[in-house]
């Protein structure tokens, strides 16, 4: 009732405009979808913030409180439940994590990725693949995480899974539209001379995609390195992500999470620098 | 001499009703230079890929050395075709990869699946891809990157790899449509001294009559996928160009008297 209404509302106004002033965009049905959309969301918004139970919750005092607590976060870290040594290891588990998904996603995902892309395959494997890639990719590696568990308990071994699924779905996208990249006709070249598939596909198709590939998977890589962290804490995944889960709700050591959290932040810094520079090399090879 | 390649009745035709080729037969000799002209559209890169399977002809006969073309399994065309080399308008090598690695390439329809893989070269095939640059006037570019060469410095590349096959006949798909008129000489003479000097038999698709009848033997016209002119290159009058180009004809009858007497 209430939609119909705001329809009629939305359109009933540009109908009468449209003698006197030209609409730059054409009021088709997409945008009004697209407005009714965006209506609902903003009305939506003002009622949740209304409907909150504040209880008796003065907003200055909870800023000021937030801002005290980063404070303490941030300038006042400490390592207490455990060692630098100790960190330093859970980060190696952590990048170990992030490291072996990424691989093995990559490996399981070239061939895959060959398969689906259109230059080198048939139209109809590729657009299989395609479309369970998509399906792959549509559910968070979190929730794919938690999909495995069931099947192998919550630990590392689930969430080893789960990642690797979705960055093969991942990767398998990035891949194939690379290989796609390349042109039909030097794929003809080497076919008329008399070389079989495998052969073109490492003698031409990963010799002109393999800076996209990598580059690829340095991101997707880091990706998994943050889901890596996220996951010891949710997933029970172990590595430094567990160490701020305990930190966070077991110890209720915010000087901890905030020593953590520099932690991580150093990791992905260089984990950046080392992605800049390796970059910059295959552009010049 | 026994004819190297037999092309009988042929007929191509895309979808239902666009015939690309219409009985096309005609027969080249061992050692012949053959060029095919005609208008755009008339069917000849068509023909030239029907004959090594880069596309499946619909209809008719196709014989190279002993082979029935049209009849070979997957295995025994990858064989004849090691005995075909190619060469394509755009060259269509692999533009990261060096000179002497996209000559190799020649080389992979007779190397197993994993020496090709690996790219796994002999020490003779090295030394045949170096000689053969040589001759090409590559000698200075061998580890240059493809994609940093000039257009007619890449047709020769793409010369010198089909070159390495060791082939019986060369099919070249306009290989100097997009060069200037200075390195398309340099390319056409690669082609004629290939023919000449190494007995290699050489079919080339030209959009240039001039070009044709300069260097070719023989001369086939083609017009809406049939054959209007099978015969020598010095007896092509401008009734035949006529015949072959048809309305565009009067563009191209410049000076054809000029032509024969140079
Ligand atoms: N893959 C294809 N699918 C459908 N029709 C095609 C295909 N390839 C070629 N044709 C048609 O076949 C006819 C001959 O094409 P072809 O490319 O052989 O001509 P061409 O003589 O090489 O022309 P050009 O001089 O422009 O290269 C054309 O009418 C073209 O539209
Ligand atoms: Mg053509």
């Amino acid at each position: 009732m209430e939609v119909k209404e705001q329809l009629s509302n939305v359109t009933a106004p540009s109908v009468h405009l449209l003698g006197k002033r030209i609409p730059a965009k054409p009021l088709n049905k997409a945008a009004i979808v697209t407005r009714l959309t965006l209506f609902i969301l903003a009305a939506l918004t003002v009622y949740a913030f209304y409907s909150f139970d504040y209880k008796e919750l003065d907003f200055m005092d909870a800023l000021l409180g937030t801002f005290a607590n980063l404070k303490t976060i941030f300038l006042e870290p400490h390592l207490k439940h455990f060692s630098f040594g100790h960190a330093l290891y859970q980060v190696m588990v952590t990048l170990g994590l992030a490291f072996l998904t990424t691989l093995f996603g990559a490996i399981i995902a070239v061939l895959f990725g060959l398969m689906a892309a259109e230059n080198l395959s048939s139209r109809r494997v590729s657009i299989v693949i395609k479309s369970m890639v998509a399906f792959i990719r549509a559910v968070p590696t979190v929730l794919w995480v938690l999909i495995f568990a069931v099947a192998a308990g919550l630990g590392s071994t689930a969430a080893v899974i789960g990642m690797t699924f979705h960055s093969i779905g991942y990767l398998i996208k990035a891949y194939s539209e690379s290989f796609e990249e390349l042109d039909r006709g030097v794929i003809e070249a080497l076919q008329a001379s008399g070389a079989n598939w495998w052969q073109i596909v490492f003698q031409a198709v990963i010799p002109s995609s393999i800076t996209y590939m990598i580059s690829w998977t340095f991101l997707r890589f880091e990706i998994n390195f943050a889901v890596a962290v996220a996951m010891g804490a949710a997933a029970g995944a172990g590595g430094i992500g567990f160490d701020m889960f305990m930190a966070s709700s077991f110890y209720l050591d915010m000087r901890e999470i905030g020593a953590i959290t520099y932690f991580i932040l150093a990791v992905a810094v260089i984990l950046e620098i080392f992605a800049a520079k390796i970059k910059r090399k295959l552009k010049t090879v | 001499m026994a004819a190297l390649l037999e092309v009988n009745h042929l007929t191509k035709q895309f979808g239902k009703d666009s015939k690309a080729l219409t009985d096309v037969s005609f027969s080249v000799q061992e050692g012949e230079f053959v060029s095919i002209i005609g208008p755009s559209g008339a069917g000849k890169s068509t023909l030239l890929r029907c004959i090594n399977r880069m596309i499946d002809a619909s209809g008719g006969e196709i014989r190279f050395q002993d082979h029935h073309v049209m009849d070979l399994k997957k295995k025994e065309l990858k064989q004849v075709r090691t005995k075909i080399g190619m060469i394509f308008q755009h060259y269509n090598l692999v533009n990261r990869l060096s000179v002497i690695e996209n000559t190799l390439h020649g080389k992979l329809g007779t190397k197993s699946t994993w020496a090709g893989v690996l790219g796994l070269y002999s020490n003779e095939e090295k030394k045949q891809a170096i000689q053969i640059l040589n001759v090409l006037g590559l000698n200075e570019m061998i580890y240059k990157r493809a994609d940093q060469l000039s257009g007619g410095q890449k047709q020769r590349v793409g010369i010198a790899r089909a070159l390495i096959q060791n082939p019986r006949m060369l099919l070249c798909d306009e290989p100097i449509a997009s060069l200037d008129p200075n390195s398309a000489k340099v390319i056409m003479d690669h082609l004629k001294k290939v023919s000449t000097t190494m007995g290699i038999t050489v079919v080339v698709n030209l959009h240039q009559v001039d070009v044709a009848i300069k260097y070719s033997d023989r001369i086939i016209g083609i017009n809406k996928g049939q054959v209007v002119y099978n015969g020598s290159a010095k007896a092509l009058t401008s009734e035949d160009i006529q015949r072959i180009y048809g309305s565009e004809a009067e563009d191209l009858i410049f000076d054809i008297g000029g032509i024969h007497a140079g």
